[in-house]
């Protein structure tokens, strides 16, 4: 038992820091409005499919957020708020959302992105780095449309590994 | 959940409001250097590839171009020997503040902001090499920034276009001063508040004029792109290009300006020039001794 959690904790956290390092690549000009919230959509998967490993995500999202946070030169826990608010949004709508076809999720975590983007645009403001356009929307239908294959990727990756 | 939001809510009213956990992100920040090593890594090997893989043609065409513009260089160089001689004589004739040559830190850009609207840069040196808030930031062409961030092996640069920024500025031609406010985009500051009347237009060269005591005066930063005269306006819209090219120098410039103030560097300079003098006075001896001896 303890042996697996831990196999769990490790294949959750090293998914965790190659979407940190996703989220911090250099990405040419144009590109780099759509970059997907990776952090966002990683955390996502466990939540929905072995939300237990997980539990409240605190300890995940306190550490990666605030390391992104430090990266991207935000206030120090306004990534954690973001993560953590999708976390919530994710597990209370767990239940009904692993019953759903993986298109289907696509739609409920548009919503669920759309609103930590929001959230991310205000807590942007009030220190000071408001974005200019509504560009900075372009990120959530772009990971809504990627979550199949991310989906499908973790899944087989926690397959071979039986992390259940 | 209710924890986790009161936890991140008062980390950044702290955040924002007070120095306390400076030092704990510099902590965090160090341990999470090598990300940035990492993620640069692709961006190195295509480097690597590219220059193991380039023609000989392309080479030596690179060679040759560069020998000429070292042969520029270097004749532009003779010249100004000579002007800074005749410069620093002439500032002592007229009693003001010499220019000394500023220290300079070369360090290398290793990485970029993931947020497009944000013009951030992360440098590879940090307060280990003495680098401090507020240090401008320089490539081969023209001012770029300033250091708004600092960690123990890193530091974050904003750039002269973030739109949070501004930067003092002085027409070359005529001394005009002006604000550069950047604007967001990475091709493009915005004069604020010239008058429809002022002596401005394309092609002028805008330099620091150190006026906000945080960037050395007479550095280029923009070249005027476009003046637009609007009759329902206060202030004309001026429109400029920066000199620096902000978005692919890879190796920037710190600068170490003096903090002095203006009568202590005059004092400083001609102690130099008294020097300098001295020396050569020595050396024209030295040349003159031998040719006695000789006979």
């Amino acid at each position: 038992m303890s042996d697996s959690s831990i196999k769990a904790g490790v294949l959750i956290g090293s998914s965790l820091l190659v979407g940190l390092l996703l989220s911090i690549l250099p990405m040419p000009s144009p590109l780099d409005m759509a970059r997907p919230m990776w952090l966002g959509m990683i955390l996502a998967y466990w939540c929905l499919n072995i939300p237990h490993r997980i539990g409240m995500g605190i300890a995940w999202v306190l550490g990666f957020g605030l390391a992104s946070d430090v990266l991207t030169g935000a206030l120090l826990g306004q990534n954690v708020l973001v993560l953590g608010l999708q976390v919530f949004m994710v597990l209370s709508l767990q239940q009904r959302m692993r019953m759903f076809p993986v298109l289907q999720q696509s739609l409920v975590l548009l919503v669920v992105f759309g609103l930590a983007q929001l959230v991310q645009l205000w807590l942007d403001t009030l220190s000071g780095n408001r974005a200019p356009t509504l560009l900075f929307l372009i990120p959530v239908p772009v990971s809504a449309l990627l979550w199949p294959w991310l989906s499908m990727l973790l899944h087989i990756l926690r397959k071979r590994l039986r992390v259940h | 959940m209710l924890v986790l939001t009161l936890v991140s809510v008062s980390l950044m009213v702290v955040d924002a409001r007070m120095d306390v956990l400076k030092p704990v992100r510099a902590q965090i920040g160090m341990l999470l250097t090598p990300l940035y090593r990492i993620t640069e890594l692709p961006v190195q090997a295509w480097e690597g590839v590219s220059q193991q893989v380039a023609s000989r043609s392309t080479l030596v065409a690179e060679n040759e171009k560069l020998k000429a513009e070292a042969l520029l260089l270097q004749r532009r160089l003779q010249k100004l020997a000579a002007l800074t001689e005749q410069n620093v004589r002439l500032r002592e004739l007229l009693n003001s503040a010499a220019l000394v040559d500023e220290q300079v830190l070369i360090s290398e850009l290793i990485g970029l902001d993931p947020n497009p609207f944000v013009h951030r840069l992360i440098i590879d040196k940090g307060s280990r090499d003495g680098v401090f808030v507020g240090q401008p930031v320089l490539d081969a062409r023209g001012l770029m920034g300033q250091v708004v961030e600092v960690m123990p092996y890193t530091a974050r640069v904003l750039l002269l276009t973030d739109s949070t920024h501004s930067i003092p500025v002085q027409v070359n031609r005529n001394g005009l001063r002006a604000i550069a406010a950047g604007t967001g985009s990475p091709e493009l500051l915005e004069l604020r508040h010239v008058a429809d009347t002022a002596d401005i237009k394309p092609g002028d060269l805008l330099v620091s004029s150190g006026l906000g005591q945080r960037f050395p005066a007479g550095y280029p930063v923009a070249i005027v792109k476009e003046v637009l005269h609007d009759q329902g306006q206060a202030f004309a819209v001026v429109r400029a290009t920066p000199t620096a090219s902000l978005n692919r120098s890879r190796y920037l410039l710190l600068v170490f300006s003096d903090s002095r103030t203006p009568e202590e560097r005059a004092n400083a300079a001609a102690e130099a020039q008294e020097e300098v003098d001295r020396e050569a006075a020595g050396r024209a001896e030295q040349a003159v001794t031998p040719e006695a001896e000789q006979p």
